[in-house]
């Protein structure tokens, strides 16, 4: 299938289908493709609901001023000024986007919506009952006429001269081979979820959507985009053996934390450093508890954890026959991840959500905007359609040589051909569980050194991957994905010799933050001649830059 | 764990196949779902968009 667009947008989730969206409003006669991998009615990281917007910046309650006070305590220093304050300044806006398509924002008794602290500074939280979200946005991508090619992996990015202006990819069930020529790409198809292996050894057993495997980081980088923050590898105190979300809808309505010798966890900010710290010492396990809050508050918990992000959870604790009334909820350490949304990895983007590649934007967890959480998914998705568009008028689509569709259509299907005798899963086995071997803290230079040999191997290895099917083709090109994550991480953690954001890029070797000599970000770019990733170090944007 | 349907409620309408998040869920030849892959994370959308509740 050949297809020409105007936009195109790879990944449909929560910052994809808002980009869609407004790019039909501001031009309604233009042509919209969203290419999504999974099904866009329950697609990107918001498979089921979300229960609040993160960051509310609401005009005489606090201001954008006060975030990035926020912003900079949580990224200790690491971020631009510019697109986290302009995510604050339109956080209303995009509030009052989202209650005019018929999404409830809760309110008290005085009118007033129902905010929560869990930045340094000032009440940013906003409650939001909304299991169907993700319903909601994709019955207005088809109001609005966006056109939606689902269960569809993209493989690559064209670019020429620095100017993106395509991609191809496959169905992951049928294997249709699909060209498409753009006048702008949108880049929003998430972080990398799929990185360490979880202590349930199980490789889909993760805290955020398993189909995030950083196909975006992949492709942005090959593409010859610049990269950042693959030194923050983060990980969280979740439902230990489940790994779903409930520290910030438990901890904010009064929960406490307690370790294994009955003492209360102080938590800084909420932050989830001293958790960690507990479990990593040896005083775990560490328990949630809730049964000294009143009757209503944890039925109000239960309402939210049984219904809206992930409602499985209430057939395993009905299996475990624990009640939050009198049981304890039991927290692990999740799998490490790379993410723009709630880490600090991602694409290098401006405030107009620009990459260094003309022609190609980036929004949500894609991109680094740190801890931009949903807000930022849909701020930049906004944000990024408006400056596509405008682009888009003064482009023409560039014709997608047959010589260049022929060769990725050959690469890829000669996968296939392959007779290798491991399975796609044993592969990512491996490589799952030499990153947490080797790329997550504690790290030092022997490790990620031992990380960078091993990732040559593994590629070489790849032959030996017996593919079935073009599912499992699928499969197999994540796996590359999760590799170059790898090397990405591997490089930007040996460069930061220093350790910063307490657990996150701790280094036995240098177990100091130095305030004077990495106050920068770590940018990696690809290597054209070396076929390796080019590190430099570029200084903070802070106000007034 | 495999995907645990009532079968008398099931339509074999194949919504869960369309909805599931990782694309592992195939019809049967009598037509009921099952996990043709390994990669359930245990999202729910297949139960909660399930419109016979089977």
């Amino acid at each position: 299938m050949y297809i020409e667009a105007d936009i195109l947008i790879i990944g449909g989730g929560s910052a994809g289908s808002m980009a869609a969206i407004v790019a039909k409003e501001q031009n309604p006669k233009a042509s919209v493709l969203v290419i999504e991998k999974g099904e866009i009615h329950r697609s990107g990281s918001i498979a089921m609901g979300m229960d609040a917007l993160n960051i509310v910046v609401q005009p005489g309650i606090s201001t954008p001023e006060l975030y990035i006070d926020s912003a900079l305590v949580a990224t200790e220093g690491i971020m631009d000024y510019k697109p986290s304050y302009v995510m604050a300044e339109r956080s209303y806006s995009i509030l009052k986007r989202l209650e005019s398509w018929g999404i409830l924002f809760p309110k008290d008794e005085q009118d007033k919506y129902i905010s929560l602290q869990v930045h340094a500074k000032g009440k940013f939280l906003l409650e939001m009952d909304s299991p169907d979200l993700k319903l909601i946005l994709a019955e207005k991508l088809k109001e609005v006429g966006v056109k939606v090619i689902n269960r569809t992996i993209i493989t690559k990015l064209l670019v020429t001269n620095g100017h993106v202006y395509g991609a191809l990819g496959f169905n992951l069930r049928t294997g249709d081979f699909i060209a498409i020529s753009a006048k702008a790409t949108i880049m929003a198809n998430g972080g990398c979820a799929r990185f360490s292996l979880p202590n349930s050894g199980y490789l889909y057993g993760i805290f955020d959507y398993p189909g995030n495997a950083g196909d975006g980081y992949s492709l942005a980088y090959r593409a010859g985009a610049q990269m950042t923050g693959f030194e923050y590898t983060s990980c969280s105190p979740l439902i230990k053996d489940l790994n779903c979300p409930l520290l910030y809808i438990t901890l904010t309505r009064g929960a406490k934390v307690f370790n294994a010798f009955e003492e209360e966890i102080k938590l800084e900010y909420l932050s989830t450093q001293s958790m960690l710290k507990e479990l990593r010492e040896g005083r775990g396990p560490i328990f949630i508890q809730l049964n000294h809050l009143p009757e209503e508050r944890i039925k109000e918990i239960e309402r939210i954890l049984f219904r809206v992000e992930r409602p499985i959870q209430k057939k395993f604790w009905e299996n475990r026959g624990i009640d939050f009334r009198d049981g304890r909820i039991e927290l692990g350490i999740t799998e490490y991840q790379l993410c723009g949304g709630h880490g600090m990895t991602g694409i290098v983007v401006n405030e107009k959500t620009e990459t260094s590649l003309k022609g190609l934007y980036a929004a949500g967890d894609v991109a680094c905007v740190p801890f931009q959480h949903l807000t930022g998914a849909f701020v930049f998705g906004e944000v990024a359609a408006e400056n596509a568009i405008v682009l888009a008028k003064n482009t023409q689509n560039k014709k997608i040589a047959e010589t260049i569709i022929e060769a990725e259509k050959e690469d890829l299907f000669k996968i296939m051909k392959k007779e290798g005798n491991i399975s796609v899963g044993e592969f990512e086995y491996k490589i799952r569980r030499t990153i947490s071997d080797y790329v997550v803290p504690p790290k030092n230079e022997r490790k990620l050194l031992q990380a960078l040999w091993w990732t040559p191997r593994f590629r070489n290895e790849m032959k030996k991957i017996r593919v079935n099917d073009f599912h499992e083709l699928s499969r197999f090109k994540e796996i590359e994905f999760i590799l170059d994550c790898t090397e990405l991480s591997a490089h930007a953690s040996l460069e930061r010799k220093e350790s910063r954001w307490g657990w996150f890029h701790y280094r036995t070797d240098y177990p100091k933050q130095d305030d004077v000599n990495w106050l920068k970000h770590i940018v990696l770019e690809y290597g054209i001649k070396s076929g390796e990733p080019q590190v430099s170090l570029v200084a903070i944007k802070n106000k007034g830059d | 764990m495999p995907l645990i349907i009532n079968k008398e409620l099931c339509s074999s309408c194949g919504e869960c196949m369309e909805r599931c998040t990782m694309d592992i869920i195939r019809l049967d030849k009598d037509g009921y779902p099952y996990k043709k892959y390994d990669e359930c994370w245990y999202c729910g959308v297949c139960e909660e968009d399930c419109p016979e509740n089977a």
